[in-house]
């Protein structure tokens, strides 16, 4: 065992959501230090990497995993990383690495809608947060400073204050989208953490069309800007930290945790108050592995819900060509979106959704069919420019309802240091597949308004996985039902606090991250609680930065 | 430690590799390499090579093709599978006797259960996505330079490289 590492604040995992928590905790006063299982990168590398990628449709390419801290990895071979339970496959995807997952999202940064927290006294259905939209809302605000969100107000999230930036200039093509499916469908700008302008030190998008696997010009914010900003703060970030093992007391208080290094070494680390935020997969995964005679079920799991209700948003899509030319691939990856679904009294029978438009560059696709088809010569560079500039694809992003037996275990199967691999239970239940079924009504519409030809729907009872990984510590008012309470306390030990989209109760319509770095925030605040106005001097603070 | 993890790791002890992207810039020089009838007649450097640039040429519809990127997808397609230069030989005599349509070329071969059947797709991928080989023995030989993207030039940059400037996209495309 070498040197001994403590801090008032010890956060597992470094990720958007821990670092963002890290860093309020350290402008508090707190001495912070971070536990990351991966390497550090760095993104001109992962640029490079990307470039000379053989597989460039799979955004993970780029992201070798570490032997020491492995994730899931499909293509070219699935690593057996995640195990398959069944009944239906979970192909979760993350990066386990300083700054976590986000360095390849799409950096939607959606709020909830309000109804989102009540579908249980609404609809009958899910569960009910034990929160109301309305107490989320300074939190999203700060959230959003934080990252740099532009949007539009016309999202079915109300506000209090503005977004801190315009909504991103909307691309040719979503523009004729909009144009022609008014009135019968709203299509608006999405709300992003990507830069309309400067902001944060950080320069406005160029339209790499790249924002995943990698935005090239640190336009989209991205968990490392989390880890640098907490840095800055004054957090301290261990990488190659590999946490195994959460220790408690006699009394159920957390007293350490313990890491491997990339050679085993170990290392225990002690601290006053613990934050576990290494996702919804690795964070149950920890808790279930840290089994001990007083916990045998694993340690906040006197409710027996650590790992349950595991969701993530589910996708069908239709592909077609539309009339006339709109050349996707200009522009960021991620514009536009029907938010008109996402919420009605529909939701007592089926899943909402959204309807999510992609301005991702058709051209690898494309030249994948062609060469699939056998076409060669003149025709293929004619085919080639015709249906890079006509195909386009819309999907529905679909809400899951929480079902205990949807849930992360621990595999038999150890990784290359000992440590047992998490082990997937699925299944998409009717209420979603109800959804994907009346969506395709609007498909078709869409399909139809746009002239559309060739179309071609995603193969019966297929789902696409949308990498939000919800649920699996969800929190609630009763002990005996959930892992934490309204402020991400576990209800089982007093210092253990989870910074997690995984403490979301259901999964609603949206990308979750936003939401998990506002909880987050939140959490923090329950922590080491500020003066009155907390929300606005972190607001300032950004402003000024954004001056920069 | 995996070298695909070394690529992207921010550690200086682990030695960079610039060349590898710096060689591909100027790839987009001018050196035309007719076709048939002239392909065989242009200089290459033995004749395998030169039958590779003749097929690709009738595979991907050109009437010219950078030398140092055939040359590139040539070594590494020999590389990839060592049969390459022969079956390349054997599918081109077979277009030139039998007149084949390049856009009839597969069902040919598909329906006469042809042992060549999978060669176009291996040369048009790797001249259209710039890759070689497949599955965890793919490669990537060219990117920026791919057939794929030098035909949409005019409307679209590679992904990771900037589009303009802020909201040049709003415009219509062409
Ligand atoms: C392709 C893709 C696109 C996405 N697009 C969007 C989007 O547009 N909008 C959106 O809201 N969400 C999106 N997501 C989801 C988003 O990435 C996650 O919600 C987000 O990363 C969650 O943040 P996190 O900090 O909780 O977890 P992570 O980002 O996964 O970070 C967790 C960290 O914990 C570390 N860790 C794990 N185990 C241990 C351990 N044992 N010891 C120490 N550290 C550990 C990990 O290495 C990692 O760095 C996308 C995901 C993918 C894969
Ligand atoms: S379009 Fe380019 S600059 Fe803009 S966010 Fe995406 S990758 Fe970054």
């Amino acid at each position: 065992m070498s040197e001994q590492l403590s801090a008032d604040i010890v956060v597992i995992g470094s990720g958007i959501v821990g670092s963002l928590a890290a860093r309020r905790l350290a402008l508090q006063g707190a001495s912070v230090l971070i536990l990351e299982a991966g390497p550090r990168l760095d993104r001109g590398r992962v640029v490079a990497a990307f470039r000379n990628s053989p597989i460039k449709g799979n955004w993970m390419s780029p992201y070798p995993p570490s032997p020491w801290a492995p994730h899931p990895i499909y293509v070219p071979k699935d690593n057996g990383y995640l195990k398959q339970a069944g009944p239906y496959p979970y192909p979760a995807e993350y990066i386990r690495a300083v700054g976590g997952t986000t360095w390849h999202w799409a950096a939607m940064a959606w709020r909830l809608v309000p109804n989102d927290v009540r579908i249980k006294s609404l609809y009958g259905v899910g569960v009910d947060w034990p929160m109301s939209y309305e107490e989320l809302d300074p939190w999203y605000q700060e959230a959003e400073e934080l990252i740099g969100v532009a949007g539009a107000p016309d999202t079915g999230s109300p506000r209090n204050q503005p977004f801190p930036m315009e909504p991103v200039a909307e691309p040719w093509s979503m523009r004729r989208f909009r144009e022609r499916l008014a009135p019968a469908y709203a299509v608006v700008a999405n709300t992003v953490a990507r830069n309309s302008r400067s902001y944060g030190g950080r320069p406005a998008c160029v339209g790499n069309n790249s924002c995943q696997p990698i935005c090239p010009v640190n336009a989209q914010y991205l968990g490392i800007n989390a880890v640098e900003a907490a840095e800055v703060a004054g957090a301290k970030v261990v990488p190659n930290a590999v946490v195994y093992r959460i220790e408690h007391d006699a009394k159920g208080r957390i007293a350490a945790v313990h890491y491997y290094d990339p050679d085993k070494g170990t290392h225990r680390v002690t601290g006053k108050t613990f934050i576990l935020a290494a996702n919804g997969i690795e964070s149950p995964k920890l808790l279930l592995l840290s089994a001990s005679d007083k916990y045998p079920n694993g340690l906040a799991n006197s409710s027996d819900m650590v790992g349950r209700h595991l969701m993530d948003h589910p996708s069908t899509s239709i592909t077609f060509y539309a009339d006339e030319e709109l050349w996707l691939g200009r522009g960021p990856q991620s514009p536009s979106s029907i938010n008109t679904l996402r919420d009605g009294a529909f939701r007592s029978e089926h899943a909402p959704y959204r309807l999510d438009f992609t301005n991702i560059s058709q051209v690898l696709s494309v030249t994948q069919d062609l060469i699939k088809e056998g076409v060669y010569g003149t025709e293929f560079d004619k085919q080639l420019r015709w249906r890079a500039a006509h195909q386009v694809s819309v999907k529905n992003v679909l809400e899951v309802l929480p079902d205990p037996d949807n849930r992360i275990t621990l595999s038999s199967e150890k990784d290359a240091m000992g440590i047992p691999k998490p082990e997937a239970h699925y299944s998409i239940g009717d209420y979603t597949r109800r959804a994907a079924e009346v969506s395709k009504a609007d498909f078709a519409r869409i399909a139809e308004l746009m002239g559309g030809t060739g179309l071609r729907y995603s193969a019966e009872g297929n789902f696409a996985n949308n990498q939000h990984i919800t649920g699996t510590m969800s929190m609630g008012n009763d002990p005996k039902s959930s892992v934490v309470d309204g402020f991400g306390r576990t209800h089982d030990h007093e210092n253990l606090f989870i910074c997690s989209t995984g403490v979301m109760p259901t999964a609603a319509t949206m990308n979750s991250t936003l939401t998990g770095i506002a909880l987050a925030l939140r959490t923090a605040g329950h922590i080491l609680p500020k003066p009155a106005n907390a929300h606005a001097a972190v607001s300032n603070a950004e402003r000024e930065a954004s001056l920069s | 430690m995996t070298n695909e993890l070394e690529d992207v790791m921010a550690s200086h002890d682990v030695p960079a590799d610039p060349s590898r992207r710096r060689l591909l810039a100027g790839l987009l020089t001018a050196y035309t390499a007719s076709l048939i009838p002239w392909a065989l007649a242009q200089p290459a450097p033995h004749a395998d090579r030169g039958a590779f640039t003749a097929l690709s040429a009738i595979l991907v519809g050109r009437q010219a093709l950078d030398a140092t990127q055939t040359a590139r997808l040539y070594d590494a397609l020999v590389a990839d599978d060592a049969h390459f230069p022969a079956d390349v030989q054997t599918l081109l005599t077979l277009i030139n006797q039998r007149q084949i349509d390049p856009q009839q070329l597969q069902n040919v071969l598909d329906t006469e259960h042809s042992p060549l059947a999978k060669l176009p797709r291996k040369i048009v991928g790797a001249w259209y996505l710039g890759v070689v080989g497949s599955d965890e023995a793919a490669r990537c030989i060219v990117y920026e330079t791919a057939l794929n993207a030098v035909v949409v030039a005019d409307v679209l940059k590679p992904p990771t490289y900037a589009y303009g400037t802020y909201a040049s996209w709003a415009n219509k495309p062409i």
